[in-house]
């Protein structure tokens, strides 16, 4: 008997690691659970702050999915943005306020990951002014994207269609996740069961499958575009 | 020990101090309450972090440490250092592989005194003042702790929770489900207890990266002051042991000795300037990775020490051994750690600072 108990003691430890255990957990644990607790998306993009620091080098991680799913939809987007690369790099210049920006074809999603200052609504503000007509290739493109084209005439319902595409930033401390929770559930319907804190993050992994997992390292926080092109000599 | 106008102005300007009807622990109920968490405790040893080991080394500040602060450590020469490595139980038994906050404490031998940088693997503490620090405690003492039932893990991955980790070989004892009960009950205590929770053990002590979690108030040469939070971080790289191996007990003081006869090893001195809204006096609120972070200078160590009763066991540091250029903040946890440093060497005996000049 102590033979099979041990047995039993190391099938239950190794369980985690075995396909079945991740099939049941996939297929019945997850969905059992996000029926039982419901969880509700996080919205995407930093978290407000009004310190200085927290409001330079945001970043932005915009995935949208293609409405043609096959390489040739993945190359029509590519096309768009090729067309217009004057376009773009003019446009960010003028911008003024973006340190980083590029777009990535991520399976059948066209991406753009940016890093910028500042209020992110005035920062799709200001690329709709300068950029808008290379948004509204890309965008579409895009499923759902139809409905807020021509940018310049959609100007609020595309901010909101961009922030709705934008990830959730999960939080560099791992127990902010419960401050996420409050803020989107309310205080009463979370255990701060710091056990569940796994949990909790399947969960919202389930209805949110793409996030960013921390605001991303800096190799000079705290830095505005416009500070670092000072300090460099390189004006505008 | 510093005895700055500043900071005797800090201590005296506290709020917690001041403004709650209750007492505060006093300096002996906190290095007792320590104490009590470990039963096998050994008198004449530290209460916690027993288990250490003494290096030297120099410290050379970076180009741009002086124009942030005047203290004579970062005015670029090279300065020696004491560095005692050390294991966060407070045990006498050396269990090196098992999960813990490691120690790293380090004095800096200025031409007219010294200044101590206390910082851990943790980046952030377990409670915010003096009165929940003797609560964490207590909840922390040691209950027997045995291996859960393969049903009780069983019920634990139904329920998408991971099971709790097995207790080290020879573990009878532990104060995690103590600490987990206290956290579950305090927010403030979540982060460190869940980081503590999974931090592991090193492959070397100069592996892993150290945070001094408390804020202090550095001066520049034109008398500007700026919070802010130091942290070394390892030229080698942060390197945990294979959590699925069993642990070894006795392998980091080896490891150092074997390092530093083939190389010097290397840590940089980062230094965070918080900003208006940060959490200046709190221990417990890490800072947003966004704040400005300066290079001040690298620490380069070169051989574990040959008197270890002097660089490991009797040597004194504490938090409030500062010099011209920076100031303790506001911090209780901060302020309640000079006393309490200074109560622990005298109970086991310890040298005291030579440049303490007798303050306390």
């Amino acid at each position: 008997m102590a033979g099979l108990a041990e047995w039993f003691e190391r099938f239950v430890d190794q369980l985690p690691n075995t396909r079945i255990m991740q099939f049941v957990a996939a297929y019945v644990l997850v969905p059992f659970w996000a029926w039982r607790t419901p969880v509700k998306p996080q919205a995407g993009g930093p978290h407000y702050s009004v310190q200085p620091g927290d409001n330079v080098q945001h970043m932005m991680n915009l995935i949208m999915p293609l409405k043609d799913k096959s390489a040739v939809g993945r190359a029509k987007a590519a096309l768009a943005i090729a067309a217009n690369k004057d376009e773009i790099y003019a446009g960010l210049d003028n911008v003024g306020t973006v340190h980083f920006a590029r777009f990535v074809i991520v399976g059948d999603n066209i991406c753009m990951f940016s890093v910028y200052d500042g209020d992110f609504t005035n920062y799709i503000r200001d690329f709709i002014a300068t950029i808008g007509s290379v948004f509204d290739a890309v965008v579409g493109l895009v499923e759902g994207g139809e409905d807020v084209i021509p940018s310049e005439s959609n100007v609020e319902k595309f901010i909101d269609w961009v922030h709705a595409h934008d990830l959730y930033q999960v939080s560099d401390q791992a127990t902010d996740l419960f401050r996420d929770i409050e803020a989107v559930s309310g205080a009463t319907e979370i255990t701060r069961d710091l056990r569940l804190l796994p949990r909790d993050l399947i969960l919202q992994l389930h209805v949110n499958p793409n996030v960013s997992l921390g605001s991303g390292y800096r190799a000079y926080p705290g830095y505005s575009v416009a500070e670092v092109r000072k300090q460099f000599g390189i004006g505008w | 020990m510093d005895d700055t106008p500043s900071a005797q102005t800090s201590a005296a300007q506290h709020p917690t101090a001041q403004n709650n009807a209750a007492p505060d622990p006093s300096a002996s109920d906190l290095v007792q309450a320590i104490i009590d968490d470990f039963p096998d405790h050994k008198p004449g040893t530290r209460p916690i972090h027993t288990i250490g080991v003494g290096v030297e080394g120099y410290f050379e500040a970076s180009d741009v440490a002086r124009s942030y602060c005047r203290a004579e450590h970062f005015g670029g020469q090279r300065v020696p250092v004491s560095v005692r490595f050390s294991n966060g139980s407070g045990s006498p038994v050396q269990h090196d592989g098992w999960n813990d906050v490691r120690g790293m404490a380090t004095r800096f031998h200025l031409q007219n005194g010294a200044t101590d940088l206390i910082a851990m693997t943790l980046n952030g503490f377990f409670v915010r003042t003096t009165k929940e620090f003797i609560a964490f405690t207590t909840a922390a003492r040691q209950r027997p702790v045995r291996k859960a039932s393969p049903w009780q893990k069983l019920l634990d991955m139904l329920q998408l929770k991971p099971p709790l980790p097995d207790p080290h070989p020879g573990q009878t004892a532990s104060g995690d489900a103590g600490t987990l009960e206290y956290a579950n009950a305090h927010p403030v205590a979540q982060l460190a207890v869940f980081q503590a929770g999974s931090i592991g053990a090193p492959v070397s002590y100069c592996r892993a990266a150290y945070h001094a979690v408390h804020t202090f108030i550095v001066t520049d040469p034109d008398g500007v002051r700026r919070p802010v939070r130091f942290a070394w971080k390892p030229v080698a790289g942060v390197r945990n042991t294979d959590p699925t191996l069993p642990p070894v007990d006795n392998y980091l003081q080896a490891e150092i000795r074997e390092r530093l006869k083939q190389w010097p090893a290397r840590f940089l001195l980062m230094m965070t300037i918080g900003e208006s809204g940060d959490a200046f006096d709190d221990p417990t609120v890490p800072w947003p990775a966004h704040r400005v972070r300066v290079v001040m200078g690298t620490l380069t160590l070169t051989k574990v020490a040959e008197d270890q009763a002097a660089a490991a066991e009797h040597i004194s540091f504490n938090p409030w051994r500062l010099v011209d250029g920076i100031e303790p903040s506001n911090d209780p946890i901060l302020l309640a750690r000079r006393d309490a440093y200074e109560e622990s060497r005298k109970r086991r005996g310890g040298t005291a600072c030579p440049f303490s000049h007798g303050a306390q």
